[in-house]
């Protein structure tokens, strides 16, 4: 009998391990977050997002001021667990902030504006949020459009609405201009209507981008020559070393990632229509048009959505991950092989309520935070924050 | 399946060795057959079926939310459990071995379950009293367990009406799960006081839920003797002893997640009420007597 008692002791226990305990791992590995505030006029909108040494998560923002002009800072950290920590409202005389957040000697940077002047500062602040610091450039800068880091440099694209230029520069880590070069947007009274819209946001967000081809020539997407355009350029000639045209304001390049010397994946707009482009070729140094480009027409997406490339590596396989919003209100994620452009598969975020993306990057864990806007009880638009761990990814492979 | 038989088949095993042990007396004289008899004549082995009804309490090891608030504090918000509220139903079927007032019952049983929980959510405008909204989430949880409970039975007193207390441990198997999720308020903002009520989001919640729990019960009940059937009534308590929900996919419903919604780790405890017949496996004496009718 005793050898009964213990085979239904073993029995038992054996089953009571099966059951279900409280792990903090989990809490961290995949989770939805939305900040929410309970005043009725709060309009927070998420810009861009990295993930901090702690495991938690620092979000570059913006938020509607009281008077409408051009748009206030706002910058909040999360937990590992996506739980709120802490934010901070950026006094109202630095506006228009724009990253890619940078992590340089411990502190993140972003560019920003001086709403008087139109003058570009360079901003920093630690992981914790205890301090912001705003500095102007050295030079006459104005509207930050895009940025980027390069190792410990950055690349600006900025606007000068005197002289109606698009303006590439190169600055050092504490904003110090090493290289730069204007490129004429076009002459006339309302050629620069579109940009000074897109920076009061009441008009068309334009994707404005830079960056660098590895090693090689600097680029940025913006406008050139009365035509949203990719203009690659070495900054040290006058004019561009090759540019990828648009179609005035309604076509050109919604994202770009590039991969090698003349290989890139995109996105282009055309006319409300959105094409995914995950491999093809553009030359660098020669005149091409978005237009011919093809591409995966996507009728889900939203008329000129909003698209973020993402180059990682998932499940060992490395991807090309297309964030960007559907016309039924939710995030759409879909991943393509690197080496071939062939689709993989899509993931679909958000319900219920409207989700909007801002930004996707790579997690430690090798998963994926998705940073975005929800509109709370369909209405109150919040920053939310969707992790995704590498399991909840198992068809990427 | 291997697990859902695991228990049911040790415990048969373990109640057939107790069922079939002999005791031997020593140091008196007694008759070895009439001895024998009342032996056989003090065990029995009854079958019966019970149903009834139950009623839930959730006890919450651990808030979670997918709103996280930024200047109000997250308690405002926290879910609002409503205990021993809403019926659920059970249907039981029951194998007990009987031995001079001990009784070791096994009652695998289907369980439904209901609990509810609501939550509130205000915007204001401290500016403006017209910009108002004030939310109220009501939700349904409504879950289906395969249950295998271990009970030892003690008849307190009685012949033909026999109270008895029980102790014992239940083992669930998560069958199916549903959620319900009503949303209704009052908005302010829109020129006059607005109320309105929402149709109910209905999903299937399985994923939500972990696939097993256990507990500890305890209670009370009574059989009463009818020819050779017995009525029994039982009441019991059960004390969920692990979680009933899954900590791994607490954000796995998009449809949840996006209203703010997201899972405690909670346990559930449950009153359950029922009522039965059980009849006799054995013929203990002429004329189809039970053990208490010789």
């Amino acid at each position: 009998m005793m050898k009964q008692l213990f085979y239904l002791f073993l029995g038992a226990m054996l089953m009571v391990s099966c059951v279900e305990e409280t792990n903090p791992e989990f809490d961290q590995k995949s989770f939805t977050k939305i900040y929410d505030n309970n005043l009725f006029t709060i309009n927070y909108f998420p810009i861009d997002m990295v993930q901090t040494e702690d495991g938690g998560y620092l979000i570059l923002g913006g938020r509607r001021l009281e008077t409408p002009s051009f748009i206030g800072i706002y910058l909040m950290k999360a937990d590992k667990d996506g739980n709120f920590v802490s934010d901070v409202e950026v006094d109202e005389s630095f506006t228009n902030p724009v990253a890619r957040l940078a992590l340089i000697n411990n502190t993140y940077r972003f560019f920003c504006m001086d709403p008087l002047t139109y003058q570009v500062h360079l901003a920093q602040t630690d992981a914790n949020l205890e301090a912001v610091n705003i500095e102007p450039v050295n030079g006459a800068f104005n509207y930050p459009c895009a940025a980027q880091a390069d190792g410990n440099s950055f690349i600006l694209l900025s606007y000068d609405d005197l002289d109606k230029q698009s303006v590439l520069t190169v600055l050092n880590a504490n904003g110090n201009v090493t290289q730069s070069r204007a490129f004429t947007i076009g002459a006339g009274e309302d050629v620069d209507g579109p940009i000074l819209r897109h920076f009061m946001r009441i008009g068309r967000q334009y994707p404005f981008e830079v960056g660098r081809i590895p090693g090689g020539l600097y680029y940025f997407n913006g406008f050139y020559n009365y035509t949203f355009s990719l203009v690659f350029t070495n900054l040290n000639q006058d004019g561009p070393n090759g540019v990828v045209n648009g179609n005035q304001e309604e076509g050109g390049l919604s994202a770009v990632q590039p991969l090698s010397a003349t290989k890139f994946a995109v996105a282009r707009f055309s006319f409300d229509d959105n094409y995914l482009v995950p491999n093809t070729t553009l030359n660098p140094t020669g005149i091409s048009s978005s237009v011919n480009l093809g591409g995966n027409t996507l009728p889900e997406l939203e008329p000129n959505a909003r698209i973020k490339i993402l180059r990682t590596s998932i499940n060992n396989k490395n991807v090309l991950v297309y964030g960007s919003n559907t016309r039924s209100k939710q995030i759409g994620l879909y991943f393509y092989d690197e080496a071939t452009g062939t689709f993989i598969t899509s993931k679909y975020l958000g319900f219920s309520n409207p989700f909007e993306i801002a930004q996707v990057i790579s997690t430690e864990d090798g998963g994926l935070a998705v940073c975005g806007t929800t509109y709370v009880a369909g209405r109150f638009p919040r920053i939310c924050l969707i992790k995704l761990h590498p399991d909840d990814l198992s068809k990427v492979k | 399946m291997k697990k859902f038989y695991l228990l049911p088949c040790l415990l048969l095993l373990a109640g057939l060795t107790f069922g079939q042990a002999t005791k031997k007396r020593k140091g008196t004289f007694s008759n070895p057959a009439q001895n024998q008899k009342e032996t056989f004549l003090d065990k029995q082995w009854w079958l019966g079926f019970k149903a009834g009804m139950n009623l839930s309490q959730v006890l919450v090891e651990k808030r979670y939310s997918a709103l996280s608030p930024g200047n109000y504090d997250a308690s405002l918000t926290d879910k609002g459990y409503d205990d021993f509220s809403s019926p659920g139903t059970q249907a039981t079927l029951e194998v007990t071995f009987y031995y001079k007032g001990f009784s070791f019952s096994l009652q695998p049983g289907f369980r439904h379950s209901v609990f509810t929980y609501s939550n509130n959510y205000e915007w204001t405008d401290p500016e403006n009293a017209n910009n108002r909204l004030e939310l109220n989430y009501q939700n349904e949880q409504k879950v289906d367990y395969a249950e295998v409970p271990l009970i030892f039975k003690y008849d307190v007193i009685g012949n033909k009406l026999r109270p008895y207390v029980q102790v014992g441990i239940y083992y669930g198997f998560l069958i199916n799960a549903n959620k319900a999720v009503e949303i209704s308020g009052t908005d302010y903002a829109s020129g006059g006081v607005n109320e309105f009520r929402n149709d109910p989001v209905i999903i299937g919640a399985k994923d939500l839920f972990a696939k097993n729990h256990w507990g500890l019960l305890g209670g009370l009940g009574a059989n009463y003797n009818l020819g050779n059937v017995r009525l029994n009534l039982d009441i019991q308590y059960r004390k969920g002893m692990s979680l009933i929900n899954s900590t791994e996919n607490r954000f796995g419903s998009d449809r949840l997640s996006g209203i703010g919604e997201a899972m405690d780790d909670i346990k559930l405890n449950n009153l359950v009420f029922s009522f039965g017949c059980l009849f006799p496996m054995r013929y203990l004496a002429s004329g189809f007597k039970t053990l208490d009718q010789r």
